[in-house]
């Protein structure tokens, strides 16, 4: 790790249904961070990016949002969060929104997790344990906009971030489904305005996770793996999720 | 709902089918991706094709009227069409001139457009398709689901039923060999028979004044060789520079279509032969407004390659169908609303943006960025949801404050086990398929504020 | 005002950027025996490819590779097994029925198996309508992509009508169930001479 990273300051982003549904994800991060070493603080009073709004039609109506957060994070030297997907909307259309602002816009310092782990702070140990099957969920934004991983569509060299770092963990079993980066059907307002067709995606995506025989389903996205549990639960389907920090985390 | 969300619903009521159509047009996009993944300057290639278009869109008066003298030269009649009932005129011109009466066709999607067969058939003229896939959706009297594969929504047996049908096979065989093989005998007789053949144009070469179809049956070329006239119809951005061009697009679009390395025939129209004729009619019909558009100009790039259909998981799952527009997919919920956004917003919401549909496109054109984009003008044309406005607007309310987030989770008014936006429209329809997620005791809010959310070593440390 | 001034006005109208033409640089990798590789993208799309040495004749070819065969037509000089030329046909119809057409290619695409022709006969039909098709090609005459191809003088010749035919007919319109021979040539047989 770099040296002068111990000295900069990290605010962790808790998106709202993070914060709501998935405390355990926001204290897994906030581990995991600390336990490579560094300052890690939580700016209170967090709410939501703007996301949902703005994939349903009303970007404009996030710009309070973004102002918000930009603000909050504002003496953050980094700004670190579990969710690919509430990120990148940050990272690419903050700038957007916050066109006219003088301040450093957040976009610049804002990093998911996972990228961040396995890019800026470069991990090649994580102490973990975790005896068990997972199968890596590549999520759309995390692999298309993010690039997580190498899009199956692309050619391009083929690489995952989440591999590498899941492969660090003792005891595990990394397995990835036959379609390896296929939308699983949440996509925020989607989820509810096509309700038939999310569900029959999200139903598709999870018989090919357990098609590779995994115990969980991992992934970048709380979002995606929420819809996917809620399909699982309602199905009764004998496999789980799990956001990758708590498993990257497990032992801490 | 949509009018997407619901004719898809009704769709995929039929799980088997559903899945047989998802599976189908997956395989299709993995055919791709193994050629793709075999040629290793594929990104290259995508990247020139973009710039080859964007260039060529950009100067498209030069390219219009290069093309025009070049072909002209060359013994083509050119004709301009500013819409579709200019162009359906022009036709009806032609086949008058000639006092013909018998037309076959080849796969054209501008024909669609133009619903030139209808108009035709009014003025008694017989329309022939010859694309087996348009074949079947003619006599099935529906309209293509795949600018590609216009019948991958038929089964076999529906096939083997039309036909018997029409030209008397075995009601009973539905082999597709059986059934292609009759396709082959009674479309034969039919190609001989017509007085005029109309194609599409896949590529129009403006420095040569040249056209290319390409087809995989062979039957723009089997109608050309027969009738002593030609009509071929294109959009006024199916243009490119020259032939070097082609050695980019040629290498794209049958590999992103279907899988290939090529078409099977790449036909090149340069000149008519002695006593026949060829006609082309360039046709307007909004394109030019479409070039207007700085958001949307992209869609000119596009060569109807069909890949962002046999990605879209969506469309998979839905069937052509389900779209209003007559075509489907990410191309056809951005033509849709280029076309008449009021009628078309129903397509919008059928989109998960998973961007998949612009990693494939080999024009690079960013067609999940513009759903987006028309999501955000929706309200603009007053074809927004209201329920999902209203809870946008509530949402941007709470959201915008703390105080009312967690009082609203704490209550349970805003959540009631589930984020209000997901549930707005009292009919839950987040619950019809997957069960709530449930609000946790505590937020991670108010486990920080306690003091709970603690690293290994400070909790070990205490 | 007419429609094409119409729209050529339309087009002027708004002030678009002008974006340059890329260049065409675009490095493929070469196959290292260009004849194999040929042969094998031939058999990709549906066809074959063989050499006329392993036959001797175009004439020994036919009998061999199509025994049972009655039509053979053509109309290349020096082959004696051909039932009729079809420049002697009025009618491009007068086709229909023919077992074999012989023609020739100008030159061959390693990466796609496809071969150049441009209408050197009456009717192109023939082209199309023989059941099965025999292209010969010169071995030499094997570019590795289309942007060679693009780059030959054939291409730019003076012709009618010109084709790059890579393989059989072929359609899978119905249950994405692959039917050679859906118009077109059910069988193409490439001879590398």
């Amino acid at each position: 790790m770099m040296k002068d990273l111990k000295n900069m300051k990290i605010g962790l982003f808790i998106p709202c249904y993070i914060n709501a549904v998935y405390p355990n994800v926001g204290v897994a991060s906030y581990k995991l961070l600390t336990s490579v070493g560094l300052d890690v603080d939580y700016p209170l009073d967090q709410t939501c990016c703007g996301q949902p709004m703005a994939n349903g039609g009303f970007e404009k109506d996030s710009t309070k949002l973004a102002h918000r957060m930009d603000d909050l994070f504002e003496k953050y030297d980094y700004v670190v969060g579990p969710s690919a997907s509430c990120v990148c909307f940050v990272k690419e259309t903050y700038p957007r929104l916050l066109e006219k602002e003088e301040h450093e816009c957040l976009s610049s310092k804002i990093y998911e997790i996972c990228e961040f782990l396995h890019d800026i702070v470069k991990v090649n140990h994580i102490d973990s344990y975790f005896p068990h099957k997972v199968s890596i969920h590549n999520s759309c934004h995390g692999v298309r906009l993010m690039k997580l991983s190498s899009p199956s569509e692309l050619n391009i060299p083929k690489y995952s971030k989440l591999h590498n770092l899941l492969s660090l963990v003792k005891g595990i079993e990394i397995y990835e489904p036959k379609r390896v980066d296929e939308c699983c059907g949440f996509g925020g307002l989607f989820s509810i305005e096509e309700p038939e067709t999310s569900t029959c995606m999200g139903e598709d995506k999870i018989s090919d996770h357990m098609a590779t025989t995994a115990e969980y389903i991992t992934g970048a996205d709380s979002s995606c793996l929420m819809h996917m549990e809620g399909v699982i639960k309602r199905k009764k389907l004998p496999i789980k999720t799990k956001h990758i920090v708590e498993i990257l985390s497990a032992s801490l | 709902m949509s009018s997407h969300a619901k004719a898809a619903a009704q769709f995929i009521k039929n799980t088997e089918r559903t899945a047989w159509h998802d599976q189908a047009l997956f395989f299709v996009r993995q055919k791709r991706d193994n050629v793709a993944k075999n040629i290793d300057e594929w990104e290259v290639l995508r990247t020139k094709a973009s710039q080859i278009k964007e260039h060529t869109v950009s100067n498209l008066e030069h390219y219009l009227t290069t093309f025009e003298k070049n072909a002209k030269a060359n013994g083509i009649q050119v004709h301009w069409a500013s819409d579709a009932d200019e162009h359906n005129k022009i036709v009806a011109e032609i086949i008058e001139n000639h006092k013909a009466k018998k037309l076959v066709k080849s796969k054209s999607m501008l024909t669609e457009e133009c619903e030139l067969n209808h108009f035709l058939e009014e003025n008694g003229t017989e329309v022939v398709e010859t694309d087996l896939g348009e074949r079947i959706m003619q006599f099935l009297k529906l309209p293509p689901s795949h600018i590609v594969l216009p019948a991958i929504h038929v089964k076999r047996q529906e096939v083997a039923e039309i036909f018997n049908k029409e030209i008397h096979t075995d009601a009973n065989n539905s082999d597709p060999a059986y059934l292609t093989q009759a396709a082959r005998m009674h479309l034969r007789e039919k190609f001989i028979e017509a007085d005029i053949s109309m194609t599409g144009v896949n590529f129009a070469v403006a420095e040569e004044g040249a056209f290319v179809v390409c087809t995989n049956e062979g039957n723009a070329d089997m109608g050309t060789s027969f009738a002593n006239v030609h009509i071929a119809s294109m959009g006024i951005e199916k243009l490119v520079p020259n032939y070097e061009s082609l050695g980019i697009f040629t290498r794209l679009l049958a590999r992103s279509a279907t899988g290939q390395p090529i078409t099977t025939y790449t036909a090149h129209y340069k000149k008519p032969a002695k006593g026949k004729e060829i006609h082309i009619i360039l046709v307007d019909n909004n394109r030019t407004e479409i070039l207007k558009d700085k958001d949307h100009s992209n869609m000119l790039k596009c060569i109807r390659c069909g890949a962002c259909m046999n990605t879209c998981p969506v469309y998979r799952r839905t069937g052509g169908y389900s779209y209003s527009y007559f075509i489907p997919g990410p191309l056809g919920i951005n033509l849709s609303m280029l076309k008449e956004p009021k009628k078309h917003s129903g397509n919008v919401s059928a989109c998960s943006l998973c961007y998949s549909c612009s990693n494939v496109c080999p024009a690079k054109i960013d067609l999940a960025e513009q759903i987006y984009k028309w999501r955000q003008d929706l309200d603009k044309y007053g074809e927004a949801d209201p329920m999902k406005k209203m809870v946008v607007k509530g949402m941007k309310k709470v959201m915008g404050s703390p105080g009312l987030f967690y009082a609203a989770i704490k209550s349970g008014r805003l959540i009631n086990h589930m984020p209000r936006f997901m549930v707005y429209n009292g009919l839950n329809d987040w619950g019809k398929g997957r069960e709530m997620p449930v609000i946790a005791l505590k937020t991670f809010n108010e486990m920080w504020k306690k003091g709970e959310v603690r690293s290994n070593e400070s909790s070990k440390n205490k | 005002m007419n429609s094409r001034e119409k729209i050529l006005k339309k087009i002027k109208s708004f002030p678009i950027e002008k974006t340059p033409m890329p260049k065409f640089d675009v490095k493929a990798i070469a196959s290292e025996d260009r004849i194999e590789a040929f042969k094998q993208s031939v058999k990709v799309v549906g066809g074959q490819a063989v050499m006329l040495k392993d036959y001797g004749t175009i004439d020994n070819l036919v009998t061999v590779l199509f025994p049972d065969v009655k039509r053979i037509a053509t109309n290349l000089e020096g082959i004696n097994c051909a039932t009729e030329n079809p420049d002697n046909f009025s009618m491009a119809s007068m086709l229909n029925g023919v077992d074999v057409g012989i023609v020739e290619g100008h030159f061959g695409v390693v990466e796609n198996g496809a071969v150049w022709v441009t209408q050197a006969m009456k009717h192109k039909a023939l082209y199309f309508i023989s059941e099965a098709l025999i292209v010969i090609l010169d071995a030499d005459q094997l570019v590795e992509t289309m942007h060679e191809a693009y780059k030959r003088e054939e291409v730019y010749g003076d012709y009618e009508y010109g084709c790059f035919i890579s393989g059989p007919s072929k359609t899978a319109d119905i249950e994405q169930a692959l039917v050679i021979g859906a118009h077109g040539a059910k069988a193409v047989t490439i001879v590398l001479t």
